[in-house]
């Protein structure tokens, strides 16, 4: 589904702070099964997911999604790419403040220029299926971290992706709400998802959900 | 030298397309020899990067080459009075030889950079960059027609001189001489008209049926480019004529000015648009094939040949329009 060739991504190349955050990356990422990149701060994983996920260009090496060469796609297709392929769950989950639940929910499917009423039913089941039916029509900044946090997963779920991207999913959650995002993980999987994450949490590296966990350390495959 | 904005304009913009292009051909060296979608290495993935930037440069560069075409001919009709003898942009351009082969290098360059862009732009609906190669293969071919136009187009301009006695277009388009455009003057009107029109029916026909059959584009191309070359000949020949209701008055540049409300600028923008994407269309059609291209390519060479076929058709009916309204009887006269 998703495959790595020897993928290496430096940061401000050529200068005196030059950094490769990743260094020669060969990886298969199958579908339909939760994968998690698991490693310390600086490791390079977050770099890693965003080069899968086509929010970033490597310096060199190859990113192929679905067969398709797709690390040297230009802008046009890369933003069309990414919105049907890969939905995006942030860290700091990324909700844009002053807009509802819903709103923010509706936001990437806006360029696909669907009828309204059709796009708002929709991301109102979501919302549901996620328990947050009756927290719908709130302000992001009234819900709590586990509320963002589905609104969020609801949004990479707006437009029907193949591959959920998560970055340190359960970074700002307590046990009970991780374990809650496991369930959604097991969830979407079920629906035949391909889940990618990066964790440093054991709770969701160790999860019986998670099918593999990749060790990256170094910018590298431990 | 006469300086004035549109000169220094002019002048600038010569030298940033030279330099630009230089640069670009330079990028364009390196990667026709380095090439390879295969490859992920960084010398690949580099070019991959600095394509879509050096393809924008060069795009911005040729279009400037249109807008260039436009000024220049605009401003030599503008600093006729300037010079003893001149009375449109034919005396301007007749002060030094550089004046009408800078003139026929402009139009030149104008269709080569148009024909360009429309490989552009096909090239960034695929992909897989398909077209990328040999985009930058034909910029080389485009280059020397740039730098050799900006050379001639400066050595023009510093070769104005006021004190120059220069020759108005009676003297150039004066039947009887031994010139292409002498020649052209001297063409009889009747059959000219009846060529003119055969040739714009044929032309519009192929346009219509290449909706149809794909493969008339090709047929559509090369007839636009004849009847470019036909319609120079007719405005010559006789549009002219009708336009200035004078059996003798043959120059194709007076219709710019403003004595006759301008009605060249409503000939030339269409034709020239028209016979640019006319070849766009042609220029296009060989890439239905291609993998990554096929769903759009075909889409493309229609749309091009419709607007091509919209242009022609309005030039065609200008031209009729100028014929009809005139006070001049050409054709009866021809008889008696």
């Amino acid at each position: 589904m998703i495959e790595l060739a020897d993928v290496r991504k430096a940061f401000n190349q050529g200068r005196p702070n030059e950094l490769w955050a990743v260094r020669g990356v060969t990886l298969s990422i199958e579908a339909r099964r939760a994968t998690v990149l698991r490693g310390p701060s600086g490791s390079g994983k977050t770099t890693l997911l965003t080069l899968v996920g086509c929010l970033s260009r490597p310096t060199s090496g190859r990113v192929r999604v679905g067969g398709r060469e797709v690390s040297g796609m230009t802008e046009r297709f890369l933003t069309e790419l990414r919105r049907q392929t890969f939905g995006f769950v942030f860290q700091q989950f990324n909700l844009l403040r002053g807009l509802t639940a819903t709103e923010n929910v509706m936001l990437p499917a806006y360029p696909l220029g669907l009828p309204r009423q059709r796009l708002l039913q929709r991301a109102r089941t979501l919302l549901s299926s996620l328990g947050l039916g009756d927290r719908a029509e709130a302000r992001v900044e009234w819900l709590s971290g586990g509320e963002a946090q589905r609104v969020a997963i609801a949004r990479a779920l707006v437009n029907d992706p193949q591959v959920i991207l998560a970055d340190e999913p359960t970074a700002n959650l307590d046990s009970e709400l991780s374990q809650r995002f496991l369930d959604i993980v097991r969830d979407l999987k079920a629906q035949g998802k391909t889940l990618l994450m990066t964790s440093h949490d054991p709770l969701v590296c160790e999860a019986a959900v998670v099918d593999r966990v990749v060790t990256v350390r170094d910018g590298r495959l431990a | 030298m006469t300086v004035n904005p549109a000169i220094v304009a002019l002048v600038i913009a010569s030298l940033v397309s030279a330099v630009m292009l230089s640069y670009a051909s330079a990028f364009g060296w390196r990667l026709v020899r380095h090439w390879d979608l295969a490859s992920g290495s960084e010398l690949q993935v580099s070019l991959e990067r600095h394509t879509y930037l050096i393809s924008t440069l060069v795009a911005f560069v040729l279009a400037l080459q249109a807008v260039s075409l436009l000024l220049f001919v605009y401003n030599a009709d503008r600093l006729a009075p300037l010079f003893v003898g001149a009375m449109c942009a034919v005396g301007t351009l007749n002060t030094s030889e550089f004046g009408f082969p800078a003139l026929l290098l402009k139009i030149l360059v104008f269709f080569a950079a148009s024909s360009w862009l429309v490989l552009h732009h096909l090239d960034t609906r695929g992909y897989d960059y398909p077209l990328t190669r040999l985009k930058y293969r034909l910029l080389f071919a485009v280059l020397p027609l740039v730098l050799v136009e900006a050379y001639l187009q400066l050595r023009f301009f510093l070769a104005l001189d006021a004190d120059v006695i220069t020759s108005c277009c009676g003297r150039l388009f004066g039947a009887g001489r031994e010139s292409v455009a002498a020649e052209l003057a001297g063409l009889p009107p009747a059959p000219s008209m009846v060529g003119f029109y055969a040739l714009m029916a044929a032309t519009l026909a192929a346009g219509a049926l290449a909706r149809y059959w794909p493969g008339m584009t090709y047929v559509f191309t090369l007839l636009s480019a004849a009847a470019f070359v036909a319609s120079i000949a007719a405005i010559v020949s006789f549009v002219s004529l009708y336009a200035y209701e004078h059996p003798h008055h043959h120059c194709p540049f007076c219709l710019l000015k403003a004595d006759y409300g301008h009605e060249g600028y409503l000939l030339y923008l269409p034709l020239f648009a028209a016979t640019a994407l006319g070849l766009g269309a042609g220029v296009v059609r060989p890439f239905a094939e291609v993998s990554s291209l096929r769903s759009v390519a075909p889409a493309i060479a229609r749309r091009l040949t419709d607007v091509s076929l919209g242009l022609l058709l309005f030039f065609t009916l200008w031209v009729t329009y100028i014929v009809a309204s005139s006070s001049l009887q050409l054709l009866g006269n021809e008889g008696g």
